[in-house]
């Protein structure tokens, strides 16, 4: 019974055109098209930083760490902004006359970007600038966790040695990224492809949504035919789920063969743990999908329109369209990342990748698959059901 | 004779209509029980609570002496079912189709081939093995749908409407085809809001409205409950009130009715009135196109049940 459903189900998925567009050709375009788009930056921009105006005023200086921060990042040879210090008017004036891309100020403590368009550079210096503030702030945290915790052991004596080095050790892991961020290496196409990655995962939902509404007597006629048959019920859809998993293995691997092959995106080593990573997100969406069917009790467009609605804003808030967003809501709404599989999926990655942070890989994992099992549950919960008050 | 389902005080309520309203019947082994009644009488939620699709309020539900539930494999291994709405995958060949629904019944490749393959004949969907349901005609989307249905070999089956919106002729296919599946062993149970098909069909007809059963019994027994012995029917496309009047008056033997340029009198003594109707109608000078004699109808006994016509 498995087989035969299977079978079928593999045969049903793979003859549905529009499926096989949104969950097949669908993400391979888009990394096609993303990796066209960038290809021109990359050639067109590699040796031209971008011209930024800083308001050097009190403010600024206060912040020590992100200005010497940002001192240090323009000073290389390919550096990806070229910084013109100013005070606020002459900084104004260079931004209208087009002379620089981006004017950056500190107000209330926190850094601040203007910019008069939203193209490609100017996403450019915001993704730059909220990344120098992700680690000015990790530096300074770290600084502060340390004194409180030699106040706390003792109360009088400080280490300050031990502190020194501590924070110079951060200090200067952060010089040394910052150092790296040119424009060849710059992490805005990885955040791209990560948001693809996340999105690929979850669009295997449309797989699983499609067959468990055809085996669910109140959502379609064909349901009824399952449904009274003697066929045991989690033989018929565990062969169904199998041929969703299977369609979306597919995917991968024509996606991952894009990205290496074609694409040529760096993955760093760990390319063994991202597909684990891509493995368990597609079994998040799988049974994201399997749970939409279940739940939503109104028609087969309006459980389309949820599925897509959360994945869609759970990639955009995850960075999809630019890093901003996501730290947005790691800053003031974490409690969403911590249902957003779209976030857990790119997390893990840009922990992979940006930070070697393996232990907060591992965490993203299980995250994951936590919220698998609990789409699980869901599921079956509504999927054993096989008498109906109304159909 | 064996009783092979066995349907007692079934209710079903849906949040604010009683959809079957205290229902007992019986299916005959090999007979072809025709459940006749107008769009809304619960034909379909009888159906479905018979199949423990729907949970119903009370009542029991029999095959074979055993009591019906979600979980009663070896009795649902017995039942074929055709529904109302066509239950078939847009995505699968015509053959595809009955092969996966088949191969939910009959594990053995070899058997479920043969068994295909009846289905095929029987339906006449040789040259469309490969045809997708798109491609097909409505007419043979049904033939389709009904082979999906059948191609396990049921000994027990249920028909919602199968002929809804197809031509005569495939209709006449379908119901020889049930007409073959009973002479092959099978007992059936038959939805319809079509009277000439039930009286053509089935062996019994129940006759529902509003969940409750209003009358069963043979399609000629059925008959006798009317008091109607002929109708004569004129088409006069225009007729005044004044002489309508006139005619009620002429007529005293029989009831008049007039409506959409039709003339309908009932009699309620013997046969034969159609020669004195015309020789009323031309002393009257009230011209008519065609003029003809029926026998009552099983809509004449829903009339006479209910006062309201079977089909809208
Ligand atoms: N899901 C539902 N929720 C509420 N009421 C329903 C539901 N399904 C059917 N009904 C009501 O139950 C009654 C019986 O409906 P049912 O579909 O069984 O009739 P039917 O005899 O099969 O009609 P048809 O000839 O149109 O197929 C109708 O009044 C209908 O409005
Ligand atoms: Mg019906």
């Amino acid at each position: 019974m498995f087989l035969h459903n299977y079978r079928y189900s593999l045969v049903v998925l793979l003859r549905n055109k529009g499926l096989v567009f949104w969950t097949l050709a669908f993400p391979v375009i888009m990394a096609l098209l993303f990796h066209m788009s960038f290809a021109g930056i990359d050639d067109a921009e590699r040796f031209s930083a971008i011209e930024v105006a800083v308001v050097d005023d009190d403010a600024y200086q206060n912040q020590v760490i992100f200005a010497r921060a940002m001192e240090e990042l323009s000073k290389s040879e390919d550096a990806v902004l070229h910084l013109h210090y100013a005070d606020s008017t002459e900084a104004e004036e260079l931004l209208n006359n087009g002379e620089v891309t981006a004017v950056i100020s500190i107000q209330k403590r926190e850094p601040v970007v203007r910019v008069l368009s939203s193209g490609i550079q100017e996403t450019i210096v915001q993704s730059v600038v909220e990344e120098i503030r992700c680690d000015s702030e990790v530096i300074s945290d770290l600084a502060k966790e340390e004194i409180l915790a030699e106040i706390g052991e003792d109360g009088t004596d400080l280490d300050f040695e031990r502190i020194f080095t501590d924070i110079s050790k951060a200090v200067l892991s952060v010089k040394s990224k910052v150092n790296n961020l040119n424009q060849k290496e710059y992490s805005f196409v990885m955040i791209e492809y990560e948001s693809l990655i996340a999105m690929t995962c979850l669009y295997s939902g449309l797989l699983s949504m499609t067959l468990m509404n055809m085996h669910q007597a109140n959502l379609s006629a064909v349901g009824k035919r399952s449904t009274v048959a003697p066929a045991r019920r989690g033989a018929v859809l565990a062969g169904a789920m199998c041929a969703a998993l299977t369609v979306q293995l597919i995917t991968l691997m024509m996606l991952y063969a894009v990205l290496l092959l074609i694409v040529k995106a760096d993955f760093g080593n760990d390319i063994g743990k991202i597909l684990l990573l891509s493995l368990s997100g597609s079994l998040a969406g799988l049974t994201l999908g399997a749970a939409v069917s279940v739940l939503v009790r109104t028609g087969e467009n309006a459980k389309m329109t949820v599925l897509l609605s959360i994945v869609m804003s759970g990639c955009f808030c995850s960075g999809m369209m630019g890093i901003v967003m996501k730290n947005i809501i790691d800053k003031h709404l974490p409690f969403i990342n911590w249902i957003n599989p779209a976030a857990m999926i790119t997390d893990g990655l840009y922990a992979l990748y940006y930070y070697g942070a393996v232990d907060r890989y591992w965490f993203d994992l299980a995250s994951i698959l936590l919220f698998s099992v609990v789409m699980t549950a869901v599921s079956i919960g509504g999927l054993r059901r096989r008498q109906y008050d109304s159909m | 004779m064996s009783v092979i389902l066995e349907v007692s005080h079934l209710t079903k309520e849906y949040k604010t209509v009683k959809a079957v309203d205290d229902l007992s019947f019986t299916l005959n082994e090999h007979e072809i029980l025709g459940l006749l009644g107008p769009n809304g009488s619960g034909k379909s939620t009888t159906m479905n609570c018979i199949l423990s699709l729907l949970r119903y309020s009370s009542g029991s539900i029999r095959i074979h002496g055993k009591e019906m539930s979600p979980s009663a494999y070896d009795l649902k291994q017995e039942i074929g079912v055709i529904f109302q709405d066509v239950a078939v995958f847009e995505e699968l060949t015509v053959y595809d189709n009955i092969r996966y629904f088949c191969g939910l019944y009959i594990r053995d490749r070899k058997t479920a081939e043969a068994y295909i393959e009846d289905a095929i004949h029987l339906t006449g969907l040789e040259d469309y093995r490969k045809f997708y349901p798109k491609q097909l005609s409505g007419g043979l989307l049904r033939r389709l749908n009904i082979a999906c249905g059948i191609a396990h070999k049921p000994k027990l089956l249920f028909f919602d409407e199968p002929t809804v919106a197809v031509d005569p002729q495939s209709r006449n296919n379908i119901l020889e085809g049930i007409e073959k599946l009973r002479e092959q062993g099978a007992s059936v149970i038959y939805t319809t809001h079509y009277m000439e098909e039930a009286e053509q069909l089935c062996d019994r007809i129940i006759i529902m409205d509003k969940g409750k059963i209003l009358a069963s019994g043979t399609p000629d027994s059925l008959k006798s409950i009317t008091s109607v012995t002929e109708k004569v029917m004129a088409e006069v496309p225009r007729l005044s009130e004044e002489k309508l009047h006139k005619l009620e008056g002429e007529v005293t033997n029989g009831s008049i009715r007039y409506e959409n340029g039709r003339l309908v009198v009932s009699f309620h003594d013997g046969k034969d009135h159609i020669t004195h109707l015309i020789d009323i109608l031309r002393r009257m000078q009230i011209s008519y196109l065609r003029i003809y004699s029926e026998r009552p109808t099983l809509n004449d006994v829903f009339l006479e049940l209910t006062g309201k016509e079977l089909r809208d």
